[in-house]
């Protein structure tokens, strides 16, 4: 590429980082809220039109009227008349009147306002500024010289303003979310008595911004007829500022292939994990509340307005740790078991020819087909004979077993995908099968018996339809079991059977981590190859 | 694939012993005692009598309800294994790549399967409340949606809600699975194989897809036997509500073993499943068997 | 590896060996439902619920020579477990659960008496035992009790002008003006016919046309005309928008959870509601009224009342010792020290006669309570195909949600049951 391309390629790029920019604040001043205020409403039950309750009624909404057209205001009165025979032939009505206001807003009359998303749209109009500053000031005098010959300084700049309009385009959503919590979800919370501090100030600040602070005592009432709409269009801040980001990148980068894809790649595991992690946020909020925290279940918080950490200690009290060390010493005492019974399957399978493979095969995948329920009276019978019902011996036994298929079949699926010849070179050197198998096979194999190990562990952890049959005393209950008692006849405890769960996961996922190098360990395919 | 180094006739006899122990007398076992019982007289109570032959599985096929199940169970496992294995493999590519934050993306992977079945879909039954989910919450504080929502408008759309958990739950399994694959593959095909001009897509048919395909079969086999027996989402979420039209087999044959009380034909039932299973299992293993011997 | 799994096999052996060892004071098995969040505090050996102690403890210590071992299983559980002991003939001793009936075929419980003081037996509420004779001997008794009556919110009732319904009509009336006056947004009428409930709503609705499960002879009568009207009234109520939106997987603890935040207006509820709404930290006006019942028909209450009963164990060599130490169990448990204390933890209703004085003491409004037990109707869980009629008649429900016809369903259920 020439510099005079470059030049010029760097100058489009300008022109489309501003011409994004320029189509955010054209966005931002149309008028994109409407609101529509109940400003009074009077509902009047049993009431027929003409008759006393009515004229009373209808006088009573005229006056309000009045009064707001008195302040200035450009306000409509409706009525509204319901009528219904009821089952004895009886006519009921219900007549509301209504006086209404209805107005829009455009972004930037929230600026100045006081309220919290007006605090957003000041960081997010001065970051897409502090973008085109640093655009611009990274490309002087390097205008026509290649991303590659870029001075130091000049690339930290380009790399800020990318940074810049990224956040811009995170805070969008923000924005949205905290207008529509202040306007219609905190509300809720105040008629729900959740919000008792600051009430005046936070009403003061509604006021100043719907009605320019003319509302003065009766804004409450006011705002529990709020409707707020916004249109489609603030959704259109998200692409135009993709616009923008698209030229930035350009700019620094000269080809957008590459970044683009870069973007998408990170775009898609964010939203795996934020889908994946979804759940979790609901089970930590719901765990850390309150019982009496009702209300609450309306989720009308993002987060428990106070975090209620007895219900820890509560089920740490109920036997959930014991229970935790139960389910510990199960899982990992069948994932023992079941390795050291699958591995010299797997093995055998692998690397033996035999006449009755297939049928091993076959048989092992069987014993998976019935599920547990139905397995229950021959499997206690089993424990009944062997002496092993209520005991962790027994769980942990039925564990192994109902995980072998499992197990052989991931291992041998690995132990195949591997060469021999490793194995044949240590045997030709004296060692023994034994010797082959753990000197050679196993350290070779490592991420495919990790994710074996992981699946058998995982699957003993989380095993409940056994243990409820098997286990009878608190003392040697697993955690699945011990869960149950948080949820009864009278009532679910939702917040210890949550709090109770997290705890239980977390093991496992401690476990992962600690044995997840191996399984990225991209293997010693190095090995093989040599 | 013998070494041939001084093998005795029995010796692979021995290495799959004690592995064959503990199914035949843990496994085997209960499955046969299952067997005999669903040719018994069974009491509501659950007091095992006599023979009495076919009885109970003519009882069984007769059940009013019998087929929406067994369509309820079709889909429910097509659904669940298919969309999950697309997904999980699809996510399993990704997870492969090098990218900050991987070690945390696959950590946070492990979660959903780390947790208990009925732990999952008791949230998710929270979740999708109409009254105070937290989903709608989520919308309409983002705005998205004006008004609440009825996610549970309907049996079928309830009967989707339970197939989403069970993919849910199951792309990490897949996930995994295929990541095991993809961790064996040589870098050095892909270098050679980019060297030659191959793209993203024939990468992906040629090395990828072949070298991942016996982890993929082993998911997959596992997954249609899981999954047909999965019980706590549809339990949890529905119990089969109303009158068995989300019901999958094991479920319905839950409830009518424990809430009807016809143990007998629930036994035979069970003991149909388990034919079903073999036979799909089976046609599916010997057919990726037979392509593998043919490598 | 070989080695290894041979020394794991000598390892069970030697823990057979090990639990065998000691059998020597009579224990007994007990399976206890779990009813609230204090039951296992309350019951299981290490809990501190029962003054500091648990009822295991406290027995054992009063009983010398009799140990046991007892279970809490949650109702989700318990028949899969009560049924898998049975097929595999270890029938639990005691056994706490809501029927019985269905154990009587196989001749698996102990009559009464063989377990029961004549004073206990004389203890136990007359009208509660009349419906655990079955061909002449008594073969359970009475644990505790509920009654259900009709919950409202004042408040809402109030604002949208309306007074508590008593008929049928005078519901649809309400809940349309309700609906009108909030716009929708507070449901008037709770209805919960999911699977482990819908035996209850059958009963509110039908009870209160003068249908029910069963016909004056005590025969099923499950396709009456007024059970059909019934049954069609309150699908009608849910078609018409009065109701909780999905009835078939809305449980009651959905409903208590709605009725304790105000968004929903009148439900039908246990005695123990109140309780409930303050533990959800709930604040409401609520109040109760008797069921309404269709025009010219008597509402009637309904109650639940659940059972303990003994297992007959034909193995027992001692069968006299075995009775004795089962019925010291049955003593320790009514004797008003332990029984007052278990009953108003969780708030429910007392069984034997012994335990009403302490109850109206501690909580005054316990009397009205047992007022309205006293005119109760329970369900017919003496007869034995009462399991099989009570998942029926939830189906029925269910499928007539999705559109089905009530008679046809009530009909082939009422054919299936009796057998023609």
């Amino acid at each position: 590429m020439r510099y005079p391309e470059v030049a010029r390629r760097n100058r489009r790029m300008m022109l489309l980082l501003i011409l994004g920019l320029i189509l955010s604040l054209i966005l931002m001043s149309l008028p994109l809220y409407t609101f529509d205020a109940d400003v009074y409403t009077k509902k009047s039950a049993n009431t027929f039109v003409g008759d006393e309750k009515y004229v009373a009624a209808r006088a009573e909404a005229e006056q309000a009227a009045e009064d707001y057209r008195a302040q200035g205001f450009d306000v409509e009165v409706h009525e509204n008349v319901l009528e219904r025979v009821n089952s004895k032939g009886k006519t009921t009505s219900l007549v509301t009147f209504t006086v209404s206001q209805r107005y829009s807003k455009n972004f930037f009359s929230f600026i100045g306002k006081g309220l919290p998303s007006s605090t957003v749209l000041l960081c997010l109009l001065g970051l897409m500024c502090l973008s085109v500053l640093f655009a611009i000031f990274g490309l002087l005098g390097t205008e026509d010289v290649l991303h590659c010959y870029l001075s130091q300084k000049s690339r930290v700049l380009r790399n800020l303003a990318i940074a810049a309009l990224i956040l811009a385009i995170i805070l969008v959503p923000v924005f949205i979310l905290m207008n529509n919590v202040t306007f219609s979800r905190q509300l809720s919370l105040y008629n729900a008595g959740l919000i008792t501090e600051g009430k005046e100030a936070f009403f003061a600040r509604m006021d100043r911004f719907l009605f320019d602070g003319q509302m003065g005592e009766s804004i409450g009432d006011v705002l529990s007829g709020l409707t707020i709409n916004h249109s489609g269009l603030v959704w259109l801040l998200i692409p135009t500022l993709f616009i923008s980001l698209i030229g930035a990148i350009s700019i620094r980068k000269g080809e957008i292939e590459s970044s683009l894809l870069r973007g998408a790649l990170y775009l898609f595991v964010i939203i795996v994990c934020v889908v994946t992690l979804y759940p979790y946020y609901v089970m930590l909020i719901t765990a850390f509340r309150s019982n009496a925290e009702s209300l609450d279940m309306y989720f009308l918080h993002m987060f428990p307005t106070k975090w209620i950490w007895s219900n820890l200690t509560d089920i740490v009290n109920r036997g959930v740790p014991r229970f935790l060390l139960n389910s510990l010493f199960v899982a990992g005492g069948a994932t023992a078991l079941a390795m050291l019974c699958g591995i010299p399957a797997a093995y055998a399978l692998a690397r033996m020819t035999f006449k009755g493979k297939k049928i091993f095969l076959g048989y092992v995948i069987m014993s998976q087909m019935f599920s547990p329920v139905v397995l229950l009276i021959g499997i206690s019978q089993l424990m009944t004979t062997f002496h092993l019902n209520n005991t962790l011996w027994g769980l942990m036994l039925i564990n192994a077993a109902f995980n072998q298929a499992f197990a052989i079949w991931l291992l041998r699926g690995t132990f195949v995908s591997i060469s021999s010849e490793m194995e044949q070179a240590a045997m030709i050197d004296g060692c023994g099968t034994v010797g082959a198998l753990t000197k050679v096979l196993i350290p070779m194999a490592a991420p495919g018996i990790v994710t074996a190990l992981i699946f058998v562990f995982i699957n003993a952890w989380n095993e409940y339809t056994i243990a409820t049959i098997l286990i009878s005393t608190a003392q040697n209950r697993p955690i699945t079991v011990g869960i149950t008692q948080f949820s009864s006849f009278n009532m679910i405890e939702w917040q210890y059977m949550f709090a109770a769960s997290l705890l239980a996961t977390i093991p496992v996922v401690i476990l992962f981590m600690t044995i997840e190098r191996h399984l990225t360990a991209g293997l010693t395919s190095g090995g093989v190859k040599g | 694939m013998s070494t041939g180094l001084n093998r005795t006739k029995w010796e692979p006899y021995l290495w799959l012993l004690p592995s064959t122990l503990l199914v035949t007398v843990f496994v085997i076992f209960p499955i046969l005692i299952v067997f005999k019982l669903s040719f018994s007289e069974i009491s509501q109570a659950g007091v095992v009598g006599g023979f009495i032959g076919f009885n109970n599985y003519k009882e069984a096929l007769n059940l009013p309800s019998f087929k929406t199940v067994m369509l309820n169970t079709l889909w429910w496992v097509l659904s669940v294994v298919i969309i999950s294995t697309i997904l999980g493999f699809i996510i399993a590519l990704v997870l492969n790549q090098k990218f900050h934050g991987r070690k945390i993306a696959r950590s946070i992977l492990v979660f959903p399967w780390a947790t208990s079945l009925v732990i999952q879909a008791s949230v998710w039954n929270y979740i999708i409340k109409y009254e105070y989910g937290s989903l709608n919450n989520v919308l309409l504080n983002l705005g998205i949606i004006k008004q609440a929502i009825n996610w549970r408008s309907s049996y079928q759309v309830e009967f989707i809600w339970e197939c989403w958990v069970g993919i849910f739950v199951t792309v990490p399994f897949v996930t995994f699975c295929v990541l095991s694959g993809l961790q064996s593959i040589d870098v050095s095909l892909y270098e050679a194989a980019t060297m030659d001009g191959a793209g993203f897509w024939s990468k992906l048919r040629h090395i990828t897809l072949p070298l991942v395909k016996p982890s993929l079969t082993v998911s997959t086999v596992l997954n249609i036997i899981y999954v047909f027996n999965s019980f706590p989402i549809v339990y949890t979420m529905t119990k089969g509500a109303p009158a068995h039209k989300t019901d999958t087999m094991i479920t319905y044959l839950y409830m009518l073993s424990f809430y009807e009380r016809k143990k007998g034909p629930a036994t035979a039932l069970s003991v149909i499943g388990f034919l079903i299973l073999c036979i799909c299992a089976g046609i599916y293993m010997m057919s990726v068997m037979r392509k593998e011997e043919q490598l | 590896m070989k080695k290894l799994f041979s020394l794991f096999l000598v390892l069970v052996l030697a823990l057979c060996a090990v639990t065998s060892a000691f059998a020597d004071d009579i224990t007994l098995d007990v399976i206890i439902c779990q009813y609230g969040p204090n039951t296992n505090n309350w019951f299981e050996r290490g809990g501190t619920g029962m003054d500091g102690s648990n009822f295991v403890e406290k027995f054992e210590a009063a009983n010398p020579g009799i140990k046991l071992n007892l279970e809490v299983v949650s109702w989700n559980d318990v028949h899969q477990v009560v049924d898998t002991r049975i097929a595999n003939g270890n029938a639990p001793d005691i056994l706490n659960l809501d029927t019985f009936s269905e154990f009587l075929p196989d001749n698996l419980l102990m009559p009464v008496k063989d377990y029961t003081t004549e004073e206990l037996f004389a203890d136990f509420f007359p009208a509660f035992m009349q419906d655990f004779l079955v061909d002449g001997e008594y073969w359970a008794v009475p644990d505790l009790a509920s009654a259900r009556a009709l919950y409202y919110n004042v408040d809402i009732l109030e604002e949208a002008g309306v007074e508590v319904p008593t008929t049928w009509a005078e519901l649809e009336d309400a809940s349309q003006a309700i609906i009108d006056f909030y716009n929708g947004e507070v449901y008037p009428w709770g209805i919960d016919m999911t699977t482990d409930e819908g035996q209850a709503a059958f009963a509110y609705y039908t009870w209160g046309n003068g249908g029910g499960f069963t016909d004056e002879n005590g025969e099923w009568a499950l396709n009456s005309d007024a059970n059909v009207e019934a049954i069609e009234y309150a699908i009608g109520l849910v078609n018409a928008g009065y109701t909780n939106p999905n009835p078939a997987t809305q449980t009651r603890y959905d409903l208590q959870d709605m009725f304790a935040t105000g968004k929903l207006a009148m439900m039908i509820g246990p005695n123990q509601i109140p309780t409930y709404v303050k533990d959800k930290g709930g604040d409401i006006n609520m109040a109760t009224a008797s069921l309404p019942a269709n025009e010219g028909k008597t509402s009637a209450s309904v109650g639940v009342k659940d059972v303990m009963m003994a297992f007959r164990d034909d193995s027992v060599e001692d069968q006299a010792a075995r009775n004795e130490a089962i019925s010291a169990f049955m003593t320790f448990f009514y004797d008003p020290e332990n029984y007052v204390g278990w009953v108003s933890m969780e708030d429910f209703l007392p069984a034997v006669n012994s335990a009403v004085e302490a109850l109206v003491e501690a909580n005054p409004s316990f009397e009205a309570w047992l007022n309205v037990l006293a005119t109760c109707k329970f369900y017919p869980t003496s007869k034995a195909e009462w399991a099989q009629v009570r998942q029926g008649v939830t189906t029925v429900e269910q499928n007539a949600l999705t559109g089905a016809d009530v008679r046809a369903e009530l009909d082939a259920l009422q054919a299936e049951i009796t057998g023609n």
